[in-house]
């Protein structure tokens, strides 16, 4: 009997063993949703393509828009508590070692972006309230997003790997080299494209206007590659979109300006801004109003970008003091001001970051008609932004309508007014020193006096009439970490 | 409850039922009722003795019916079988077992006990176990090490790894603190992860006994190396405890073992008497004396000197009033005008009670031991302390010869408070000695509120605050609640030859850890949210545990003997946390969290990890010489994917007992002698659960006040196990009658698919790092342990006992995605540490130091020949720093680095090895000298030799860098041209005069009387006047004597954490404290 005994009891004890090991073993996690269970539903989706918007608030990203298109340029000058890394670029003394020229945070909204293209026609299969036009749209912002961090890359960087399929699994290769700036342009053009014949022009709602991708944000997008890619026609059919759309227009230069478009948001005049929120601040409180700020507006943006009217101080360009910086003590105002003089408090610092907005077409419209030979054409432009913002005539030029080279300082001037802290001026002053082979590369000879430190300003000139030094280096944790990345030539 | 276990269970309770439905039928199948009377009397005096238990008894020792005595001692019995037999028993008194025969009237003498009783058996040989097999000490094939609790109930320590510090060979313990709660880290020959767990694996009874908590809980600010290895089981309570440490011993316990296993013995009840212990240590701490820093006074004179150096502007004592002494300002004078020992005003005395009672005895079916503790504690820090209540019940019961069961459940409660900041001892260190700890008002009066300004010059919170309005005013409570209520069937199918064991173990462990941090500890803005910090966290951990056993012991005649073990295991592992930090609450006597009106973080998780093992072990020996043990173990573990979630690892050991052979047998003076050999695998799951799914979450925030989801993680799905090859030799030698013992192990763990956790990844892919397994990783070295009894007479006895190790840590191999190095040579305070293949771990380099440069004239750089370098211009050269990119030009009273490649440029060129953090031994050694078996003298020394450590506070309170206060060694520091003196000048915020150089590396080298005691056991005549059945005092002092030529706090400095680019840094934690302990230990 104790032999039948110890036979069942082996028996059922393997049974049991090997039949409910797997079952025992599956666990899922209970606080998140595991991609074979996403991806079913369009509200899935969507929350997904939010996603790739909610990427954008991250801190080092929003810091990054701003340093990029700022550190380099000739608008701000360092306060308090700037870092040694980002002394090191003010004074053109960029090594590979440096933080800043980490571009991780770009390429995580890439791989969000990426993840939604990839993933999202399997939505089509699951839910049938799904149409392949709303797939198309939600696809299409995904696009758009991919494209403008690509824009931002390649303009910072110039050869950058080019990433286009989700990182999912460690089975997934993320050893790829760079692609050449031709390239991820291509690239960038198609799925621009792409993005303009899905995404729609309206979403019903401000809000969702401005903070989304409509398919004016995808002109816009389009008109400032093209700008940059020297394709002159291309970029003023795509301004002239934008303009005819009569979806959009100047607000109007009066004291509330500065409230309607940088406090309020989403005014008339924006086509695409990201929105901050109170339970993502952005990082522009610490940088620009903390007793430890790591920046200010430089000197000649009060005294020479706009000047003052010193008769009638009321007088005023009402983007300068008060709009852009408060002139008093130079600090950047743009992110902190409720209205020309109140500040927002550190738990409000929640400013929307512009991207596109209406004066910047008109601009770009502008830049495209100068190079086409409308010299005309684009001082009436200039005029215009000028008339709305009360502008100063201490600023005005009158520049021969034939003289294409005065009209580009004169543009380039108004953009720096316009657009002051909004993160263009650096690829502003490099898109034109560009043009014909180099041909204005004093454009980013000129501001090395007033950035770099005396004792830097020598080896800054000499480095920037390399043409290569005018990218960043690769940062050397890419290099550690992606054995088929080469450095950037000049630092190599 | 999971599904298998319920499987389990029912499996169970069949087999249960079955076996003994099965034996009542076959028992009541024969036989009529028949009644059987008698009398139970002392054989001594014939008298009766009431409430004697009669049973009938079946051929199993199974009780089938029973019966009292009653006051003449009379008894009636109704007796199912008469081919049974019955039992009378009494406590006290001697079984007695008759067989019933034909008789109905049974009278019995019962024969009083004596108290040897209890002792006969123990002439047994010493067994030792891996936990499932139990094998003679003498057969054992593997490492391992065993220490009797006897030797630790002397110490003062609260928790058991204090106490074993140094006392086994191989394994190293290193206190992280003093403080009371504190963690120790416990390594069992090295470390074999670089980025998991290097805690052992500790089994309790021979079940896991879990110590991690998930990584996700962060204790608001507490870190979790507190948490980590604090074993909350009594030592009182503790029997025995050894160590595996190959990794043949430690390959049955699989996945976790790979660190080594202390297994843990505790209690159990006895057949006797009941026996009451109770224990008493009480024990007084001191802080030894600390390092002596300046007076406010001599500080203030410090700081304005070290401004001017910087480029010869004075100090503005208009702006930086700090410095006035101006009594017209009474605000800053009175303030600012002090002379604070900061450190004293944080330390204390220290005390610790810790009683034990404990209640013991058993008969023949069932055996108790039983346990109540307290343990009380106050810190030597200020507002520091540890309560625990521990109770352990350890129930035996045989309900026949074949079937037993044990029932264990141990509840343990803990209460501690803790430091708010764990850095508030180096914030004393560093604070301002010439401010005050109290406030005093514009006007000069005390105000009774702490000093707590909302910045001064020295900086604001966290940088330094008021370490005493922290203390008092912070709080960081941390409670307890653990049941581990274990239950133990066995099973003998077929005595002698075919047993089974089924152990569940659940494990209810809830941690709930507030904390509170005032306004007036930081003195910062209302609107901050550091303001009345409130955190409230709660873990709740619920584990369940199984094992099932199948035994076979087969008797193949003399010359052979044979044990075989299957094993099974489960083990499951929930835990489910909520926290919830907030701040802002209107006041600072609003301290809950719910209270507070910003909400700063709200989280909950749940998380889940489960394993299984099949495990198949035997040990054969032949002749009693040629002993083999082999193992195979399958482990699966639901932390892996679908394609590696289970891995075999197999080890075999064996033991050539040389002395066992003929031509040996010359040697009478040899007891043994005995070569070991083994190899083993055992493997190791990660530590994260679910890694292996690509997971959606939520961003904490929305887009346009819609839900925004993104992928959180990547998908992990070719991790796999970490497994860890050891190989081990080792030779045992027992010399003249069992006087003399010698054990040496020579041994290599080599850990490979190593894992990495966070190895960083390209931010192409989205992500910057991934939990990968990389490279390979060895240990290696020996230990030597010695034991024996030089001197033995009829009054006296000295035994000693010996053991030292040596353990390395070498890298093979390592992904070329690592970083290699790490540090800024360039920058002060920093040593620069390098990964290199096939080098141990742990090495530091930085510059050599020189000593001060006196006058301008010494700062000249000269080359080789010493000849002094001639610049392009024609003029000498002096020495630089980092030229052409620091270009700091050194002057005189600026600290001299070695210009190794005489350039006159100090750079990375000139950086040399400067020291590694591992210790080259570590052990321990101690004589015991007793006297009539009635006085005792123990003394423990424990020691580290040949490691080196940054000495972190000298380097912090010699740089006269900042407004931190600094030690009094700058006193002597370079003032005037022609100053001879080690200390460079103070030079505020500039200069490189704290470069990392040799300057702070110091060799920490030390021998510590870990512990002496003196115990006195009471005579037995006057235990007896007094009714005792044992007594004993003794007096314990601990850490009296450290032996060393560190000139820092305390030596014992263990490189903690898992980066391994560490070094040993001496930040002065809380250091070990002086104990005098005073103990008592009566049984009746």
């Amino acid at each position: 009997m104790a032999k039948k005994i110890i036979y069942t009891f082996l028996l059922s004890f393997l049974l049991l063993a090997s039949a409910s090991c797997d079952k025992y073993l599956d666990l899922k996690p209970q606080d998140g949703i595991v991609r074979q269970e996403f991806w079913q539903t369009k509200e899935q989706l969507a929350a997904a393509v939010n996603g790739c918007y909610a990427s954008l608030l991250n801190s080092s990203l929003a810091e990054k828009l701003f340093l990029y298109g700022e550190l380099r340029a000739d608008m701000i000058q360092p306060a308090i508590g700037v870092s040694s890394a980002e002394l090191n670029i003010i004074n053109v003394n960029i090594e590979s070692t440096n933080a800043i020229t980490n571009w991780a945070p770009f390429y995580t909204t890439i791989n969000y972006c990426n993840t939604v293209i990839n993933f999202a026609p399997q939505v089509l299969e699951s839910d049938n309230t799904l149409t392949q036009n709303q797939l198309n749209a939600y696809v299409g912002e995904a696009l758009a997003l991919r494209a403008l961090m690509y824009f931002y890359l390649v303009r910072s960087f110039g050869d950058v790997p080019l990433k286009l399929s989700p990182t999912a699994s460690d089975t997934d290769d993320v050893q790829i080299p760079k692609s050449t700036q031709a390239e991820i342009f291509a690239q960038i053009v198609k799925d621009l494209k792409l993005a303009e014949e899905y995404v729609v022009t309206t979403y019903g709602n401000r809000d969702q206007n401005k903070g989304r991708i409509t398919k004016y944000a995808v002109n816009a997008m389009l008109a400032d590659v093209y700008l940059w890619l020297n394709d002159y026609n291309s970029s003023l059919t795509e301004c002239n979109k934008i303009i005819n759309a009569g979806q959009f227009g100047l607000v109007a230069g009066d004291n509330d300006w500065f409230s309607t478009i940088f406090y309020q948001g989403g005014s008339n005049e924006s086509i695409f801004e990201i929105y901050f929120n109170a339970n993502q601040l952005n990082p522009f409180y610490g940088m620009f109003a903390s007793s430890v700020r790591r920046y200010r507006a430089a000197l000649k943006v009060g005294e020479e970008i706009y000047t003052t009217d010193l008769i009638d101080p009321t007088n005023r360009d009402i983007r300068g003091n008060g709009a852009a910086l408060q002139m008093n003590d130079n600090s950047i105002w743009k992110y902190q001001g409720i209205n020309s003089s109140a500040a927002r408090s550190s738990a409000d610092s929640y400013a929307h970051w512009m991207v596109y907005r209406y004066a910047d077409i008109l601009l770009m419209k502008a830049e495209a008609l100068n190079q086409l030979g409308q010299g005309q054409a684009a001082l009436d432009i200039i005029d215009t932004v000028r008339e709305r913002a009360n502008a100063l005539p201490a600023t005005a030029r009158t520049p021969n309508p034939t003289d294409k080279n005065e009209i580009t300082n004169y543009l380039l001037e108004e953009r720096a007014r316009e657009f002051a802290f909004e993160g263009k001026r650096w690829y502003d002053l490099l898109r034109n020193a560009r043009r014909d082979n180099y041909d204005r590369i004093d454009l980013l000879l000129d501001i090395v006096s007033t950035t770099a430190s005396p004792e830097n300003q020598q080896s800054a000139i000499t480095k920037y009439r390399d043409i290569r030094s005018h990218y960043f280096p690769i940062y050397d944790y890419e290099l550690q970490t992606n054995k088929k990345l080469i450095q950037n030539p000049f630092y190599q | 409850m999971s599904k298998i276990l319920q499987l389990h269970f029912s499996f169970w309770l069949a087999a249960l039922v079955f076996c003994l439905t099965n034996q009542n039928i076959y028992g009541q199948g024969t036989g009529a009722g028949l009644t059987i009377k008698g009398r139970i009397t002392a054989s001594s005096d014939n008298q009766p003795i009431i409430g004697a238990t009669i049973t009938e008894i079946d051929n199993e020792q199974r009780i089938i019916n029973g019966a009292t005595a009653d006051l003449e001692g009379n008894f009636v019995l109704k007796v199912a079988n008469p081919s049974n037999r019955i039992a009378a028993t009494y406590i006290g008194y001697k079984r007695v077992v008759q067989q019933i025969g034909d008789r109905t009237t049974i009278n019995i003498k019962l024969e009083v006990s004596s108290n040897e009783l209890s002792e006969v058996g123990v002439v047994a040989r010493r067994t030792v176990s891996n936990g499932l097999l139990q094998v003679e000490e003498r057969n054992s094939t593997v490492g391992v090490a065993s220490i009797n609790a006897r030797e630790l109930e002397e110490l003062s320590s609260s928790s058991i790894d204090q106490a074993l510090q140094g006392r086994l060979p191989g394994i190293d313990i290193a206190a992280n603190s003093g403080d009371p709660g504190a963690g120790m880290q416990i390594r069992i020959r090295g470390t074999s992860t670089i980025n998991g767990s290097s805690d052992p694996l500790i089994v309790v009874d021979g079940m896991p006994y879990e110590t991690e908590i998930p990584s996700d809980f962060n204790f608001g600010t507490a870190d979790d190396q507190g948490y980590a290895a604090l074993l909350n089981i009594a030592p009182s309570d503790i029997e025995e405890i050894s160590v595996l440490k190959d990794a043949a011993a430690t390959a049955v316990w699989g996945s976790r073992a790979s660190n080594g296993v202390l297994l843990i013995k505790t209690k159990r009840g006895r057949v006797g008497k009941p026996m009451v212990t109770y224990t008493l240590r009480g024990t007084m701490s001191k802080q030894p004396n600390a390092i002596p820093m300046l007076t406010g006074d001599q500080f203030s004179m410090l700081i304005p000197e070290a401004v001017m150096n910087r480029n010869g502007t004075p100090l503005n004592t208009e702006i930086v009033k700090e410095f006035l002494y101006d009594p017209s300002d009474p605000y800053y004078y009175y303030n600012y005008g002090n002379n604070t020992n900061w450190i004293d005003e944080i330390t204390q005395i220290g005390y610790k009670q810790d009683h034990n009672i404990s209640l013991s005895g058993g008969g023949e079916k069932a055996k108790y031991y039983a346990s109540v503790g307290y343990l009380g504690e106050v810190g030597t820090t200020l507002n520091t302390g540890l309560k625990r209540i521990s109770t352990r019940i350890n129930l035996d019961y045989d309900v026949s010869d074949r079937i037993r069961f044990r029932t264990d459940i141990a509840y343990t409660h803990t209460d501690n408070d803790k430091n708010y900041a764990t850095n508030v001892r180096g914030i004393a260190y560093d604070k301002m000695p010439n401010m005050g700890v109290y406030q005093y008002d514009l006007q000069g009066n005390n105000t009774g509120l702490y000093l707590s300004p909302l910045s001064n010059i020295q900086g604001e919170y966290p940088g330094t605050y008021n370490p005493l309005a922290m203390l008092n005013g912070a709080t960081n409570n941390v409670i307890n609640e653990r049941i581990v209520p274990k239950f133990n069937l066995q099973y003998d199918f077929i005595p002698e030859l075919f047993s089974t064991t089924f152990d569940v173990q659940f494990d209810i462990d809830n941690t709930k850890n507030k904390s509170f941090l005032p306004q007036f500890a930081t003195g910062r803005p209302i609107n901050e949210d550091v303001v009345n910090r409130a955190y409230d966290g709660d873990v709740d951990r619920f584990g369940i545990q199984t094992k099932t056993n199948l035994l076979f012991t087969p008797k193949l005649g003399e010359k052979h003997e044979l044990v075989g073990i299957v094993s099974f295991l489960t083990s499951d592992n929930k835990t489910t946390s909520f926290q919830e930090l907030t701040s802002n609450s209107a006041s600072p006597n609003l301290q809950d969290p719910a209270s507070a009106s910003r909400v700063r973080s709200l989280s909950s998780n749940f998380s889940q990890g489960r394993s299984v093992a099949l495990l198949a072990n035997a040990q054969y020996s032949l002749l009693d010489r040629y002993i083999i043990n082999a193992a195979i173990r399958g482990d699966g573990n639901s932390k892996f994917g679908p394609a590696n979630r289970y891995a075999l690892f197999p080890s075999i050991s064996t033991r050539w007992r040389v002395s066992g052979e003929s031509f040996m047998q010359q040697f009478t003076f040899i007891n043994d002698l005995s070569l070991r050999a083994s190899y083993g695998q055992s493997g190791r799951a990660p530590g994260g659960n679910y890694s292996f799914y690509n997971i959606y979450s939520n961003f904490a925030y929305d887009y346009l006040g819609s839900p925004s989801i993104y992928p959180q993680n990547i998908e992990l799905s070719t991790l796999k196990w970490e497994t860890v090859t050891g190989k081990n030799v080792g030779l045992n030698l027992v010399l003249f009658n069992n006087r003399f013992d010698f054990d040496l192990d020579i041994y290599r763990m080599r850990t490979t698919d190593l894992f990495f956790d966070n190895l960083q990844l390209p931010g192409i892919s989205g992500y910057s790092n991934i939990d990968m397994n990389v490279g390979t990783m060895d240990n290696q070295g020996w230990e030597i342990n010695i034991g024996g009894t030089p001197y033995k007479s009829r009054d006296w006895t000295v035994d000693f006992n010996f053991n030292i190790s040596r353990n390395v840590n070498i890298i093979r191999e390592i992904s070329e995605f690592y970083p290699r190095e790490k540090g800024n040579a360039t920058a002060n305070g920093q040593y620069k540490t390098f990964l290199q293949e096939n080098t141990p771990f742990g090495s530091f380099f930085g510059y050599r130091y020189k000593g001060v440069y006196t006058d301008a004239e010494a700062t000249i750089a000269r080359d080789k020949d010493n000849n002094s370098i001639i610049g392009p211009d024609g003029q000498s050269v002096f020495m630089r720093f980092n030229y052409p990119f620091t270009d700091y030009v050194f002057q005189a009273g600026d600290a001299i680095y070695e210009d190794i490649n005489h350039d006159g440029n100090i750079n990375y060129m000139d950086i040399v090895y400067l020291g590694n953090g591992n210790p080259k031994f570590t052990g321990g050694f101690g004589p015991t000298l007793t006297y009539k078996s009635r006085l005792k003298l123990t003394a423990f020394f424990n020691f580290r030799t040949k490691y080196q450590v940054v000495n972190g506070t000298q380097m912090n309170t010699t740089n006269m860098y900042g407004y931190d206060n600094q030690s009094t060694a700058v006193l002597r520091r370079w003032m005037n041209p022609g100053d001879i003196t080690d200390i460079p000048r103070a030079l505020w915020n500039s200069g490189y005069n704290w470069l990392g150089s040799d300057r702070y590396v110091e060799d920490a080298s030390f021998i510590r009387l870990r512990a002496i005691t003196l115990r006195y056991n009471l005579g037995k005549g006057l235990m007896e006047r007094a009714k005792l059945k044992s007594a004993s005092v003794y007096v314990t002092g601990e850490n009296l004597l450290t032996f060393t030529n560190y000139t820092g706090q305390d030596p014992e400095v263990s490189t903690r954490g898992t980066d391994p680019f560490r070094v040993a840094i001496d930040n002065s934690m809380t250091p070990p404290t002086r104990n005098i302990v005073l103990g008592l230990t009566v049984g009746f």
